[in-house]
């Protein structure tokens, strides 16, 4: 007897261990914890996904949700997002707020500012970092806030407008911040050297400030560059390379003017830089904590979806144009319209496209010709907001809804 | 000397060869062109069209309805986003009520718009009788536009703005077209692009157009396409403001019976004149009127609508007192009432004043007066002065004119 349970023992924490051990493996990709998932790049590797024809993708659930463009992000079993809802046709509250993966129910929403108004669409255009614990936002009027992820309690708020003499942009603040370490860095566009600053995750304290300008619409990207890790923030018309800590490594004047989409670091030492303005994009090389243009081109003007870099080539919405360029040398391999100004990310080999009007289309993440693989109507309206994928599944949100489909 | 002049002329026609060769080229590529959009008989007999399908701008989709005529008019009704658009060209001129420019009536398009109004009343292809139009065509060359060949057409019309239209060597049906377009009514470069080709009655018309400037994009999905379908022409012409539109009883040409008021305190008939009324502009009502008290008095009277005070105005020029005056009021039940009590062209108030009033009610279609009054106590209390009886000019009178 006592042989038996010692082999079941030993049996269940082999079976544990290896169970562990696989889903430490995928954890980073099975979860989308903030703006453009894994490392803002809007891709998970090593995920095979079946063709849309061969599997249909299978609606989950479909809720209605208080409006902005704020991305879903997926962690622990929720979803947390922003959005606004109105209280007449002038006021109104912002929230962040917390849902059930499963369901789509709401398990929490907490204030944290005014409603946007806007006539091309109300509400918040950021999307929440989530951390360990807590979770954190950027208001529309420019209020960062750390919320506990488990009942949405505001551990604390910094108002950048009052603080620090930010002016709030045309769509509002929509910067969207990262977690590094201790620390949550975003652009704050403040006075006095206060483009981007770092806040310190448990108390909200300033921990470093750094740079010129006013807010635009451009997220910080945390990676490693010739190994080194380093923050890169585009604003403006200057590039910043800094520490964690907050110091320069190198800056770069820019003739690409405030991008909105993610600058993309692929190589690990090249940087792609795009905006909806000429001369559309560049791509900077970095030796030596110097920064070089080593090419730029037309080809690829980028509004405010963010394109994805995969082996060689970027593959992403040319104003409303879904192309696919090589990063090397410019060249358009393939282009497809009627998808509008639409959005997309990477899941393995294939491009999930989101068009503007909610359709999800599924394309082959090739430069030899633009081949699709099927398509849902996924959604419906006005649909500004990149899909997020975890666990299997992919989450679309337009100005008013959103919906969950499973898709292995 | 004879080798002379023969060596002059073959220089001259060499001189002139390359142009020669470019003109037939063009020539032939916009023939087959016509010929891959039905044919030239065949968009002969099109007289108008009516289109309808559905709209995209800022990403939401929605029903619009578009008439052409063959002689340059378009007419639109659409949806830019949630705001709802009229668009009205006449052939020279056009006009738009866009509520995106925070303008909620009609107003004149600029030049810039003029051009892309020209563009828009075109039967797809601005190729067809070309030359009728006064456009030129210059033969650029071949061109690789996204993976297939293209004949590349400069096309230039009679304001001088210019087109560059990509052709498919293969099927001779356009696929793009960077021309000036506009956004909020400035002139910016766009790109258009043409696909989902499909015959209507024998004519073949794109179904797809996406048009991309700046960083708009804007995709026109054709769900029909009517050949010469019946038009109301009143479509085309720029509509009125709503305001001034209620005084359209006045609008015509009438016989104007004349009182003046007599020490008795009753009207004593002054005679008759003639009176003309009709719309100057979208918020414009002029009205021109003669007559004689003791000397002749030619008036010209401007009829307003203030949306800012949310009143009508007067604005009325008499030629023997060579003067403006102004009088400002409102509409109740179609009786217009104008003063100027409000009106001053002093700094210091007179106490000596007299203000006038006008009463403008409709009896019916065919007839209003206008009475004129005086006030002396700033509107407190007002005397009748002159009433005038307007009668609309039957169709006899109107032609004995």
């Amino acid at each position: 007897m006592k042989k038996t349970n010692l082999l079941f023992t030993i049996c269940a924490l082999l079976f544990s261990t290896l169970l562990n051990h696989a889903s430490a493996q995928e954890a980073p990709n099975q979860e989308w914890n903030q703006f453009r998932g894994a490392n803002r790049s809007g891709s998970t590797d090593n995920i095979e996904l079946m063709s849309f024809t061969d599997k249909a993708p299978k609606l989950v659930w479909k809720k209605k949700l208080g409006d902005g463009f704020s991305e879903l992000t997926i962690s622990g079993g929720n979803i947390y997002t922003m959005i606004s809802v109105r209280k007449d046709s002038i006021t109104g509250d912002e929230f962040i707020a917390a849902f059930d993966e499963k369901t789509g129910n709401e398990v929490w929403k907490t204030r944290v500012d005014n409603m946007f108004f806007d006539t091309f669409g109300d509400g918040p255009r950021s999307t929440p970092a989530i951390g360990e614990k807590n979770v954190y936002s950027l208001s529309s009027y420019g209020k960062l806030s750390a919320n506990s992820k488990k009942d949405g309690k505001t551990l604390w708020q910094v108002d950048f407008m009052k603080e620090y003499g930010s002016k709030i942009p045309r769509w509002g603040f929509s910067s969207s911040p990262v977690i590094v370490g201790n620390n949550v860095i975003v652009e704050v566009g403040g006075t006095d050297s206060r483009a981007f600053m770092a806040f310190d995750k448990k108390t909200g304290k300033e921990v470093w400030k750094k740079g010129e300008g006013i807010a635009t619409y451009n997220s910080p990207v945390h990676g490693k560059i010739n190994d080194k890790e380093c923050i890169i923030f585009a604003n403006g018309r200057k590039v910043y390379s800094l520490t964690t800590a907050g110091d320069t490594l190198w800056t770069y004047n820019s003739p690409i003017s405030n991008p909105t989409g993610m600058p993309i670091v692929f190589d690990g030492n090249k940087i792609f830089i795009s905006a909806v303005r000429n001369p559309g994009f560049i791509v900077l090389e970095v030796n030596n904590n110097k920064a070089t243009e080593i090419s730029r081109g037309t080809s690829m003007k980028n509004d405010y979806s963010s394109s994805i870099y995969h082996d060689g080539y970027v593959y992403g919405f040319h104003v409303a144009a879904l192309q696919c360029i090589s990063v090397k040398t410019g060249e358009k391999k393939w282009t497809k319209r009627g998808y509008g100004k639409g959005s997309l990310i990477r899941i393995g080999d294939q491009l999930l496209v989101l068009s503007d009007k909610g359709k999800l289309i599924q394309v082959k993440a090739t430069p030899d010709a633009y081949t699709e693989l099927g398509n849902i109507q996924a959604i419906d309206g006005k649909s500004w907001t990149a899909p997020s994928f975890a666990n299997g599944k992919i989450y679309l949100r337009n100005l008013t809804e959103m919906a969950c489909y499973e898709l292995k | 000397m004879k080798r002379k002049k023969l060596q002059a002329f073959f220089l001259f026609a060499l001189f002139l060869m390359p142009g020669i060769l470019v003109a037939q080229t063009a020539e032939e590529i916009i023939a087959k062109h016509i010929e891959a959009h039905g044919g030239a008989d065949k968009w002969e007999k099109v007289e108008a069209l009516k289109i309808k399908g559905r709209f995209t701008a800022f990403s939401l989709e929605k029903d619009f309805t578009s008439y052409k005529t063959k002689c340059g008019a378009y007419y639109s009704d659409l949806y830019l986003g949630e705001q709802h658009v009229f668009e009205g060209f006449n052939g020279k001129c056009g006009w738009t009520i866009d509520p995106w420019q925070e303008i909620e009536y009609a107003r004149n398009i600029n030049s810039n718009e003029t051009n892309v109004f020209k563009q828009k009343a075109e039967f797809f292809t601005p190729f067809l009788n070309y030359k009728k139009k006064g456009h030129k065509v210059e033969y650029i060359g071949k061109e690789n536009v996204d993976g297939d060949e293209m004949f590349v057409l400069k096309l230039t019309r009679e304001d001088g703005k210019s087109e560059k239209w990509y052709l498919n060597t293969k099927t001779y049906l356009e696929y793009k077209c960077e021309a000036p377009w506009v956004d909020f009514a400035q002139a910016v470069p766009a790109e258009m692009y043409f696909d989902d080709f499909r015959k209507v009655d024998e004519i073949i018309v794109p179904f797809f157009i996406e048009r991309i400037f700046w960083q708009r994009d804007r995709i026109t999905q054709i769900e029909s396409v009517e050949l010469n379908p019946k038009i109301d022409k009143s479509l085309f012409a720029m509509p009125k403001r709503k305001e001034i539109s209620k005084l359209a009883f006045m609008e015509g040409d009438w016989d104007v019976k004349l009182e003046f008021m007599g020490r008795r305190g009753t009207y004593r008939d002054r005679g008759n004149t003639e009176s003309c009324i009709k719309f100057a502009s979208t918020n414009l009502l002029q009205e021109q009127i003669s007559y004689e008290n003791g000397f002749p008095n030619n008036l010209s009277i401007n009829f307003t609508y203030d949306a800012g005070t949310k009143k009508y105005r007067i604005a009325a020029f008499n030629d023997f007192t060579s003067t403006f005056d102004m009088f400002q009021g409102e509409l109740k039940d179609n009786i217009l009432v104008m003063e100027d009590t409000q009106v001053s062209y002093s700094d210091k108030p007179s106490a000596t004043r007299m203000c006038r009033q006008f009463i403008y009610t409709k009896v019916d279609n065919n007839q209003f007066t206008v009475e004129n009054k005086i006030s002396t106590d700033e509107g407190k209390t007002w005397k009748p002065q002159a009433r005038l009886t307007y009668t609309r000019k039957s169709e006899n009178t109107l032609s004995k004119k």
